[in-house]
């Protein structure tokens, strides 16, 4: 797997707001083909900056973001094609229904000639309940629009997949189904950069695990190191110490 | 990309509450004015024939202009009578409906739902468009994708612009086939394509206040907060500029009242008289001294009026408002412009037959015949190279300049 090239690529990424809050500060990392990074952390530990600087939403104090080798802040547009994106809480178009939700995301991320099959079959990977194609997502629960959107992402079949807390508030049936399409998403070559705080399904769904704190990537782990390790103990420690140390 | 935000604008605008129920106010109001002003024109149509001078008559009466029905401008006072008579213009009452109740209630016309409610309307529709995506979430989401800002502001600019113009433009012309079908109504084609050019216009002025909701809207964190902006904006652009302007010029430009130029007037008249008794009567050399007196006053009247006019308008011109109705009033024929020239017809008519007018008023001869008054209307080109294109222009630069600046707030804006 090493040798493949990365999909995402954080190299020295480095963000400061104007506030002079460090957010992020010089962080190397790399998932490719068929991985999931998991990146644990505290809130403010940088975890969704990182998301927000692959997706282009800020611009990097310093350090470059590349998605398959694009420069997200040189060329945003030709980057996103090749990235999808699945937030904390997915909101969708309330009076649309599943899919007329589906069917505009999927077109805005360049996938125009979409059929009602195809609609269908992205939903039905997602365990997207039949009946609820055509209803409107106002009243769909968290867990369903959570599906929904990871359905959205599915369907732009984009070799990178950033979630943002995807597993937060769902309940434990929503997340195991959860875990088993990340798993899927794997054996399709995604490579998968997620940030959460859940330390128990990150060792369990994650091929490496990295442990953020005041903007710095403070340890990694792969799945091989995990495999006997407490992660649970190993991020509390971090999260305990006085200062941070550096990537271990 | 942009046809699937498009799209989706029509779409959710279809699928909300808001677009019925402004919908709904549009109709209302376009069909209610449509009307009222339909009756307004009807009796004044009637009154027409009933003052209307019997051939040969020293009088200059225009009918009223159907186009007023939907910009009323000034047809009132451009419908007066204007009797000719060796002392020069009596201006007499011309056509009114006769409904006391329409001056204490002014009956808004088209051109006022226009101004108020449309520009009102159109900022309701902008006013949510990038704060209410960004609280939602889903311009996260949106713009995650390989799809440039300018495309997404574009597309929901355009998508609901069409949600807008298409219920009006229905409205509309669905008031005017109603209209037509009254055989006292009839609109040439060149009116018709006056009509055109002020629903144009309309539609002109309605995307520049979508574009301002949408500019605002983008600056703004939250919907609240974009709402209170836009009332103040709106306020300011539709009633307060519009007033403004004319208030300014006339801190700068004096021109006399209506009663200190008839007190004028019966001075010269007075004094005529007297010499006109002391000389033993050589009236007609009176009479004339008394209209040349008149029309300088008129003349010195109509250039610092003007000039008053002149600088009211371009201050006013800070907002599209005052540019709609400058320019939209000129085009239907009922505008400040318009009355000015056909005054100077009527001075211009009178001086044409008012040797005559005096030598048969001398002679005692009652049953004179003189020529008919003829009045047209500016053609376009005049009316455009006179101001209205100036006006149309502001509104368009007004329009691209929001718009820019728009994108420019977007561009910039914190999606997270």
């Amino acid at each position: 797997m090493t040798d493949t090239p990365a999909i995402l690529k954080a190299d020295g990424l480095t963000k400061r707001y104007e506030d002079g809050v460090l957010a992020l500060d010089r962080l190397n990392l790399e998932v490719r083909p068929g991985e999931i990074y998991c990146l644990l952390g505290a809130n403010g530990a940088g975890k969704t900056t990182t998301i927000n600087l692959f997706l282009g939403f800020l611009p990097p104090t310093a350090g470059t973001c590349l998605i398959n080798g694009i420069d997200i802040t040189r060329d945003p547009l030709e980057a996103k094609k090749y990235v999808s994106f699945v937030s904390e809480n997915v909101m969708l178009y309330g009076n649309f229904t599943a899919r007329q939700n589906l069917e505009f995301f999927a077109k805005l991320g360049g996938r125009t000639a979409l059929t009602k099959a195809d609609t269908a079959q992205a939903m039905r990977r997602v365990s997207l309940q039949e009946k609820a194609f055509d209803q409107r997502v106002k009243n769909f629960s968290k867990g369903m629009r959570q599906k929904l959107g990871i359905a959205i992402a599915i369907v732009k079949d984009a070799p990178a997949v950033l979630l943002d807390e995807p597993t937060s508030g769902l309940d434990p049936k929503a997340a195991a189904e959860f875990l088993e399409i990340m798993a899927e998403l794997r054996r399709e070559g995604k490579a998968v950069l997620m940030s959460t705080h859940d330390v128990f399904r990150a060792k369990e769904i994650g091929d490496r695990v990295g442990i953020m704190r005041e903007g710095r990537l403070a340890v990694e782990r792969t799945r091989a190191e995990l495999r006997n390790a407490d992660l649970n103990r190993i991020y509390i420690d971090y999260m305990e110490s006085e200062t941070a140390p550096a990537a271990a | 990309m942009i046809g699937a935000i498009v799209r989706k604008e029509i779409v959710s605008n279809l699928l909300s509450y808001k677009f019925f129920v402004v919908l709904l106010l549009m109709v209302l109001l376009v069909a209610t004015t449509l009307f009222i002003m339909y009756r307004d024109f009807s009796a004044r149509l009637a009154d027409y024939q009933v003052i209307r001078p019997e051939p040969g008559a020293p009088i200059a009466v225009v009918p009223p202009n159907a186009l007023s029905i939907f910009a009323k401008g000034l047809d009132n006072a451009m419908t007066r009578s204007f009797e000719i008579g060796v002392l020069g213009v009596d201006v007499r009452a011309g056509q009114s409906s006769g409904n006391i109740i329409y001056s204490f209630f002014p009956t808004p016309d088209f051109l006022y739902v226009v101004r108020v409610v449309l520009s009102l309307v159109a900022l309701l529709f902008g006013f949510d468009q990038i704060s209410r995506e960004r609280e939602q979430g889903t311009l996260k989401l949106m713009l995650s994708g390989p799809v440039s800002r300018a495309k997404v502001l574009f597309g929901k600019w355009l998508g609901n612009f069409i949600s807008l113009a298409v219920p009006f433009l229905l409205v509309t012309l669905l008031g005017l086939a109603v209209l037509l079908l009254d055989p006292n109504i009839h609109f040439s084609s060149g009116e018709l394509g006056r009509f055109g050019l002020i629903l144009a216009l309309s539609l002109l002025y309605m995307a520049f206040f979508l574009s301002l909701g949408i500019l605002v809207s983008a600056l703004t964190r939250r919907s609240a907060t974009t709402l209170i902006v836009l009332l103040f904006a709106w306020a300011l652009l539709v009633f307060v500029l519009p007033n403004l302007g004319t208030l300014i010029a006339r801190q700068f430009v004096s021109v006399p009242s209506v009663r200190a130029l008839s007190e004028k007037r019966e001075q010269t008249w007075t004094r005529e008289v007297l010499l006109g008794l002391s000389d033993r009567g050589n009236w007609a050399a009176h009479y004339r001294a008394i209209n040349r007196e008149d029309d300088r006053m008129e003349e010195d009247y109509r250039l610092k009026f003007e000039r008053l006019v002149r600088l009211a308008r371009t201050i006013n011109r800070l907002s599209p408002a005052a540019g709609l109705l400058d320019a939209a009033t000129e085009i239907a024929g009922t505008g400040i412009d318009e009355e000015s020239r056909l005054k100077a017809e009527v001075v211009r008519y009178k001086n044409s037959i008012l040797d005559r007018i005096i030598g048969d008023q001398l002679a005692g001869k009652r049953d004179a015949q003189y020529p008919a008054f003829a009045y047209r209307y500016r053609p376009l080109g005049e009316v455009f190279a006179a101001g209205a294109l100036v006006d149309t222009a502001w509104l368009a630069i007004f329009n691209i300049l929001v718009f820019a600046l728009a994108y420019a707030g977007f561009a910039r804006a914190d999606v997270r």
